[in-house]
């Protein structure tokens, strides 16, 4: 029950107290890298990937989450929430929604079902052996030459550790081409097998990707961008130096744009208004009934958002949201290229 | 010899208690406006997700009451999903649910959520993203295993009745949809882009599994499209997967079916052409499987771009004429309504702002932007603007609902062999992508009003929810965050919410009950099913 004397407007419950160091983790996202995977498959969007698999992505984090005392549902969600809470649902945290996209490369294969993974030093004893014997036909990465590509052939995909392609390779398919490669060793065979699905690996598991070299612009057309643009908040000699130390070009690129939201520099803050009340800090979450606030106390405020409550959002990277859908690519790459040169 | 005929008249009897607790799916309620059933993934053919029920509607709704939940709670952690999420719709034929995750079916008494049966499978691979949900014909439920066998299944005892393998795993497809029952069919489409499948639907004899017909998305040598594509070759590895159900006119004996993204997913240099029937609406008919019109949303797609959004049919009347129309709101952030008897087009334009197209060609299709496709140093456009999540249309409101997200990301191209293949390129997020709940006005295109989910990070698009509507004036939804929402239909104001232990993750269904409206909604591995308190249906 709200304590007598606080509105039903307002409802703001002090949940508890955490230090601000002990939350700060709650909302800081990883950098937007390379080594994260694409999306786990058309079915999920392209958003997934960048999703950070930890806490804290989607709303409370857990420690926070867990801070709140059982039964706060009855306090701080809608009236309609708390009366229809059967027993037990009520202590239920708000959890994260998604689970984050598996990072690993043998993750991804485990999720994609991509089979046994290949063996990477077989591969290698192998990769001589096919560009020998078999890149003239099939293309030097088995993709197809005058001969099929091999990596969407059905034996090569049905294959689990050579036990089909070795044996066919003995044999060959002379009637349509195909010579024997009875001359090789059993071990040989089976090498070029797993250099074959190491192949397959490298197409199909978005687990081993990685991002090239990116920095193909102009660093002097880059240089003129940023001095028309950035040079108002940001400084040649200070905070735009070694970044290219820091981060490699993909992530520098994605965090010249958007910067994690790392630190309180760069987190939202919000003031928030009721009839009684007004409250300033660090947001923590919001949706479209409650507004989390750490306030500069240390202290969390939940503030339920009933009408007559206004929240109002400060977000210091207003204009790095402001770039996005909206800088040019030729720019972004340009300015990229640039930033690679100030060491 | 009094005791045999009394054992008789026992059986006798017990037969037809059985006969009458055999759940059995009356044929003629396919394809009529669900009210005391919901026995397809949309409910009926229409894919509309429009409810003609109105016991709850705007001045009731905040009274809505939690009368059970079920949570699955014995499967835990699956290969690569952590936590088990209902992304299936529910069907409710006879009082009972039955819903599914990947590899699991459950029935459920829909009074009480108390579980009748349960079904598992053990798969041998394939994709553990999700599944939709079931098709059902007489007392037959059909489900897909990931690694792409349609297994048939009793519905009232959950016992296996036949399985069939439509498709091979190690090929990298697999198989997540609901199958689609229309009339003595059993419509099945399937997955996969990691390693450039060619796509197909296909459709099944409901009594034994057999082959009825094959369509493939992409055409074979000689065939009309294959001009399209740049050899045989490319075609017969284009995708084009058929993940989600479609939607059928009767009159027209045609379905309607979304067709998925090209392959290689971002690599486009070995497919110049517009790949079709990649990333494009397709009507086939419905004895045959052949190919009657198509309408291609997204040519030649170089971001991943799936075109599987429900084509939802709409009937209106325009100039005081009755039409028969299709309407989707695109994963490329197009919307497009179409004259669904030729595929010709009234409206195509943009729901959320792209930066990718250069207009629309004479047939009204989009027009990519060549300078916006993946490049090695980057290029920036948008993030799928929606996804597989149910969209709905009311005819009530006139509006085509959708929850769509707004954001960009930078696309790179991974491969740049003449001849890519898989994915061949990635997709670099910006992180401040921002949820909208739409209302379309399927007249113009235009968006009527919208709703900005509040959200501090940027909005995952990886789960739901889908949308309901009702002719209570009520669409019911959920955020990302937790929240079961119910929004007025004609003005997006928020009625009725309930925290959740979890995102809404499936598409949200209603039905009449012993005279009560219940709604039912999954979040993350949990039900909930709602009916209004008592004295909100005006009994005291």
């Amino acid at each position: 029950m709200p304590p007598k004397g606080v509105t039903a407007a307002i409802r703001a419950v002090l949940v508890c107290v955490l230090l601000a160091s002990g939350s700060a983790d709650v909302l800081a996202q990883p950098p937007h890298g390379v080594q994260v995977p694409p999306s786990p498959d058309a079915q999920t969007p392209s958003t997934a990937q960048v999703l950070p698999p930890g806490p804290g992505a989607q709303t409370l984090s857990p420690s926070t989450a867990q801070a709140l005392p059982p039964g706060a549902g009855t306090q701080t969600p809608s009236p309609s929430t708390a009366q229809a809470l059967p027993p037990g649902l009520g202590a239920q945290t708000p959890s994260t929604a998604a689970p984050g996209p598996p990072r690993s490369a043998q993750a991804v294969r485990e999720f994609l079902g991509l089979g046994p993974a290949p063996d990477g030093e077989a591969a290698k004893r192998g990769a001589p052996v096919y560009a020998a014997n078999c890149s003239f036909c099939h293309g030097p990465q088995a993709r197809g030459a005058e001969g099929p590509s091999l990596i969407y052939s059905e034996l090569v995909l049905k294959d689990q550790h050579g036990t089909l392609i070795a044996d066919f390779l003995r044999a060959g398919r002379p009637e349509k081409g195909m010579p024997a490669f009875a001359t090789l060793t059993d071990e040989q065979r089976k090498d070029v097998a797993e250099f074959l699905h190491q192949q397959v690996e490298d197409v199909a598991n978005r687990g081993t990707f990685q991002i090239k070299n990116i920095v193909l612009g102009n660093p002097k057309k880059g240089a003129r961008y940023v001095a028309a643009h950035c040079l108002g908040c940001h400084s040649l000699t200070g905070d735009l130096r070694g970044l290219a130390e820091k981060w490699r070009p993909a992530d520098l690129q994605h965090n010249w744009i958007m910067p994690p939201r790392t630190g309180d520099r760069r987190a939202i803050t919000a003031t928030v208004h009721a009839p009684q009340a007004t409250w300033h800090g660090r947001v923590e979450q919001i949706d479209d009934f409650r507004v989390v606030l750490l306030e500069g106390s240390g202290q969390f405020v939940v503030v339920v958002r009933d009408a007559g409550v206004t929240v109002e959002l400060h977000d210091p990277l207003a204009p790095h949201v402001a770039m996005i859908g909206n800088l040019a690519d030729s720019d972004m790459i340009n300015v990229t290229a640039y930033l690679e040169t100030l060491q | 010899m009094k005791h045999p005929r009394v054992v008789w008249q026992v059986l006798c009897l017990a037969a037809l208690l059985s006969t009458a607790n055999a759940n059995q799916l009356d044929a003629a309620t396919l394809g009529q406006p669900p009210t005391t059933s919901w026995p397809t993934f949309n409910g009926d053919y229409t894919g509309d997700r429009f409810s003609s029920l109105k016991q709850i509607d705007t001045s009731n709704v905040s009274s809505l009451q939690l009368q059970w939940s079920y949570r699955i709670t014995e499967v835990g952690a699956q290969r690569g999903a952590p936590v088990p999420v209902i992304k299936s719709t529910p069907l409710l034929v006879n009082g009972t649910l039955y819903f599914t995750i990947p590899n699991h079916v459950y029935a459920a008494d829909a009074r009480t959520g108390a579980t009748l049966w349960s079904y598992s499978w053990a798969d041998e691979g394939g994709h553990l993203v999700g599944n939709r949900g079931l098709g059902m014909y007489q007392s037959w439920l059909y489900f897909l295993g990931p690694d792409d066998w349609v297994i048939c299944v009793d519905s009232n005892t959950g016992k296996e009745r036949w399985r069939k393998q439509i498709a091979d795993a190690r090929l990298q497809y697999f198989t997540t949809t609901a199958p689609l029952v229309v009339r003595n069919h059993v419509l099945v489409g399937v997955g996969g882009d990691a390693m450039d499948i060619r796509g197909f639907l296909v459709s099944l004899d409901p009594e034994t599994g057999d082959v009825q017909w094959k369509w493939w998305s992409t055409p074979g040598a000689g065939e009309p499209g294959i001009e399209s594509w740049p050899s045989v070759d490319a075609a017969m590895h284009g995708g084009g997967g058929t993940w989600l159900p479609g939607t059928y006119d009767p009159e027209l004996n045609l379905i309607y079916w979304g067709t998925g993204n090209t392959n290689p997913v971002f690599a486009g240099q070995g497919r110049k052409g517009a790949n079709l029937y990649t990333t494009s609406i397709v009507a086939l008919n419905l004895d045959t499987g052949k190919l009657v019109w198509h309408f291609q949303v997204s040519p030649h797609d170089t971001h991943d771009w799936d075109n599987t959004e429900m084509p939802v049919l709409v009937d209106t009347n325009i100039d005081g004429r009755p039409r028969k129309l299709l309407a989707q709101a695109a994963r490329n952030g197009w919307f497009v309504v179409l004259d669904r008897t030729n595929g010709k087009v009234l409206v195509s334009t943009p729901y959320v702002k792209v930066n990718w197209a250069k207009g629309v060609d004479k047939r009204g299709q989009p027009i990519p932007d060549p300078a916006v496709q993946p490049t090695v140093s980057g290029s920036m456009t948008i993030i799928s603007a929606t996804n597989w999540m149910s969209p709905s249309y009311s005819p009530a409101t006139g509006l085509f609902y959708v929850n769509a997200v707004e954001g960009f990301g930078i696309y790179y191209l991974l491969d740049t062999d003449p001849k890519p293949s898989g994915y061949g390129g990635t997709v670099n997020v910006l992180g401040t992508n921002t949820r909208f709940l739409k209302a379309i006005d399927v007249n113009t295109g235009k968006v009527r009003w919208q709703h900005e989910y509040s959200n501090l990070n940027g909005a995952p698009a990886t789960l739901g929810p889908g949308l309901l509507s009702t002719a209570g004036n009520l669409v019911f939804t959920g955020d990302d965050q937790g929240n079961l929402i119910a929004f007025g239909a004609d003005q997006g104001e928020i009625l009725w919410h309930f925290r959740a232990s979890a995102a809404q993750s499936n598409g949200p269904i209603t039905y009449l009950l012993d005279g009560k409206q219940w709604v039912v909604l999954a979040a993350g591995d949990t039900l909930y099913a709602y009916t209004l308190a008592p004295a909100a249906r005006g009994i005291p």
